[in-house]
């Protein structure tokens, strides 16, 4: 994937940098908002990683110049900004994803690679397939095989975020967010409980489970190779 | 030398500029007496004169000049003091009387006398008369000599005098006994005021009790001063916490570190080693985040950025979310929510308030604990209960849970941060809702009570 990474950091940027080269991505860095705005425009990417605070344009305006300008590509914050509204003020200019500074790497990781593959993978169809596991979302029903799976709403937003990310890495956080609207860390292990749920209905019998645990990142739904 | 403080101050320029209206205003008032005073004396006078000489005309029944000199010499004999008479021929000769000779100008006229007056020693007097044209060419002229007027404007004037001495004195020393009671309010203040600048922030200005502006004011300042010692005192409180609460995971942190160095491990050890210092770093950043989060709820205390919100929604939603969680370790959550709570709030922060009140109840109810959520709309507001029937909270500790990093384990084995009930006051206070911590015998009940959506 080409990103491109507007950062004034030199030891953030060369840590997020060399961290998704690691994972395969080419990265480009821009050190000042005016000059990524430049690159952002001049270039063809797949991703943008912007800070919101940075030396003469700041990121937020970054965002919006961009979305004004009908540049659709994918934009992530990447910020130290949490306050209360500063998440929604960032997406409202335009900005797909808002990760908070201090970040654990593959929280990072898995959002780049959710925010990278959207536009290949959109597709307009409303069944979702993994393995013989198949959701329909319009139906708001789910078969493995011939057996129809009864699930609560809640696992049922679970199954098609998880579908949706299929093959992909998705963190507690990212479905946090997404299936439960949560925006701040809950003590409790809601996200672990409401997955062994999920699979111990998925998993009626002797199928394989379809619902991988990553380690010290989060959960991948795609068929057992 | 500068001028004593009383001078300088306003109030005693405002006393000064006060009394000066006052006695110009006495001033004006006396003029217009004496003016208006004299005036009645001398029109009484010319009508005396106007009528002594009317009688003295049919007396000499408008005879010859000898006619009346007779009538006038006969009227001098008897003439009480003050009373003066001259009649004159057409040469200016004096014919009788008992004054000097005057131009004959017919109407009013006064002069000073020349001759000493008996009722006055020691003053020449004036008289003031009329003259009339007599028996053809002569003239005569009657006048009375201004004693009386004179008296009268002296006895004016004396009381003037004392009535104007009496008013600016007692102006000036109301002025002096106002300033200074007023000087004595206002030093107060600002004597407290400097002892605070000095450091002690205990002063507090005395509040004299009198109920005046000067002890709204004192109560109002001292009012500000509590909140102000109250919030030093918790950034005091939380600053040191804050440093107490993170130097055992960072010592711990160097620890481990260290130990890491020193050995001559295995690369799985020390990445093993390394990892469980990135956890110890997670947690110290969780504290962090924490602790931001709830200075921004605080600092956020306008209710911009709130909006209608269905409460009943996210709380049945906390209901869904946690009932699993419960279930798992054996422990029973139930909810009961009437339809359409609105309030106005956060659509994000909300969740976090009843997810922290939840988790908590979870967290610190063993297996076979029954959790319930409530709401309830009363006639001024929303109460929402989350009540457990756990081992509950002790009274002496329901004030100091909302204190950051007051735990009541105070070994801290549990993996909270010890900000979860701030975090949760912080909430509640952005929302105006008052926030109540209840026995539920047994038990904890939470109570928080929303106003209406128009009382805010």
């Amino acid at each position: 994937m080409r990103i491109l990474l507007i950062e004034d950091d030199p030891e953030t940027a060369s840590y997020v940098a060399h961290g998704l080269q690691d994972e395969g991505h080419q990265l480009n860095v821009a050190l000042d908002g005016r000059e990524g705005l430049d690159q952002a425009r001049e270039n063809s990417w797949d991703l943008l990683i912007v800070d919101r605070m940075l030396p003469r344009l700041d990121g937020l305006t970054l965002v919006k110049t961009l979305r004004t300008d009908d540049v659709k590509t994918p934009v992530l914050f990447l910020t130290t900004m949490g306050g209360v509204g500063d998440r929604v003020s960032g997406l409202n200019a335009g900005a797909d994803d808002y990760l908070v500074k201090p970040f654990a790497f593959a929280e990072l990781v898995a959002r780049v690679n959710a925010l990278g593959r959207r536009p290949q993978e959109m597709s307009l169809g409303t069944v979702l397939r993994v393995g013989d596991l198949e959701l329909d979302l319009m139906g708001r029903s789910v078969r493995r095989g011939d057996t129809s799976i009864e699930l609560q709403p809640r696992e049922f937003r679970l199954l098609a975020y998880l579908m949706r990310h299929a093959g992909e890495t998705v963190t507690r956080s990212m479905l946090l967010e997404n299936v439960w609207d949560f925006h701040f860390d809950p003590r409790t292990n809601i996200v672990e409980t409401h997955i062994s749920r999920l699979r111990a209905k998925l998993n009626k019998g002797d199928s394989p489970d379809l619902i991988h645990t990553v380690r010290g990142a989060g959960y991948s739904i795609h068929e057992s190779a | 030398m500068s001028l004593p403080r009383i001078f300088r101050t306003s109030i005693f320029r405002l006393t000064l500029l006060y009394a000066g209206l006052f006695s110009l205003s006495v001033l004006v008032l006396f003029v217009a007496i004496f003016w208006f005073g004299s005036g009645y004396v001398e029109s009484q006078i010319d009508q005396s004169v106007t009528n002594e000489l009317a009688e003295i005309q049919s007396r000499a029944a408008f005879g010859d000049l000898d006619h009346y000199r007779e009538v006038i010499d006969s009227y001098v004999e008897r003439a009480p003091s003050g009373v003066y008479y001259v009649l004159e021929n057409s040469g200016g000769e004096v014919l009788a009387g008992n004054m000097q000779g005057v131009e004959p100008v017919v109407g009013i006229q006064s002069f000073a006398l020349k001759v000493p007056s008996e009722r006055h020693p020691g003053e020449v007097l004036g008289v003031r008369g009329r003259g009339i044209q007599v028996a053809g060419d002569g003239y005569l002229y009657v006048g009375l000599d201004n004693f009386e007027l004179i008296k009268m404007r002296e006895m004016i004037a004396g009381f003037f005098l004392w009535g104007f001495a009496a008013t600016i004195s007692l102006a000036i020393m109301g002025g002096f006994l106002m300033s200074q009671s007023l000087l004595r309010s206002v030093e107060a203040i600002s004597s407290t005021s400097r002892e605070i600048v000095a450091g002690d922030l205990s002063q507090r200005v005395p509040v004299r009790g009198v109920g005046d502006e000067f002890d709204h004011l004192a109560s109002s300042l001292n009012t500000m001063l509590d909140r102000i010692t109250g919030l030093m005192e918790s950034m005091r409180q939380v600053s040191s916490d804050i440093a107490h609460d993170l130097r055992t995971p960072l010592s711990r942190l160097r620890q481990r570190l260290e130990l890491a160095r020193r050995r001559e491990d295995s690369v799985e050890q020390l990445h093993e080693a390394l990892d469980r210092s990135i956890e110890d770093v997670d947690a110290i950043l969780d504290t962090f985040t924490a602790l931001l989060r709830i200075a921004q709820i605080e600092a956020h205390t306008n209710a911009t950025g709130l909006s209608h919100v269905d409460l009943s929604e996210v709380l049945n939603e906390m209901g869904e979310v946690y009932q699993s969680v419960a279930e798992e370790r054996g422990q029973r959550l139930e909810v009961s929510i009437p339809d359409g709570l609105i309030v106005l709030g956060d659509r994000e922060l909300l969740p976090q308030l009843f997810s922290n009140l939840t988790e908590n109840a979870i967290r610190h109810c063993p297996a076979g604990a029954k959790i319930r959520i409530d709401a309830l709309r009363v006639l001024d507001g929303i109460v929402v209960s989350v009540s457990d029937n756990g081992s509950g909270i002790p009274p002496e500790f329901r004030t100091k849970v909302f204190q950051r990093f007051f735990q009541m384990d105070s070994s801290r084995t549990n993996d909270g941060t010890g900000l979860g009930l701030s975090l949760v006051a912080a909430i509640a206070s952005l929302h105006h809702a008052s926030i109540e911590l209840l026995d539920n015998h047994p038990g904890l009940r939470v109570k928080l009570k929303f106003p209406l959506l128009n009382a805010i």
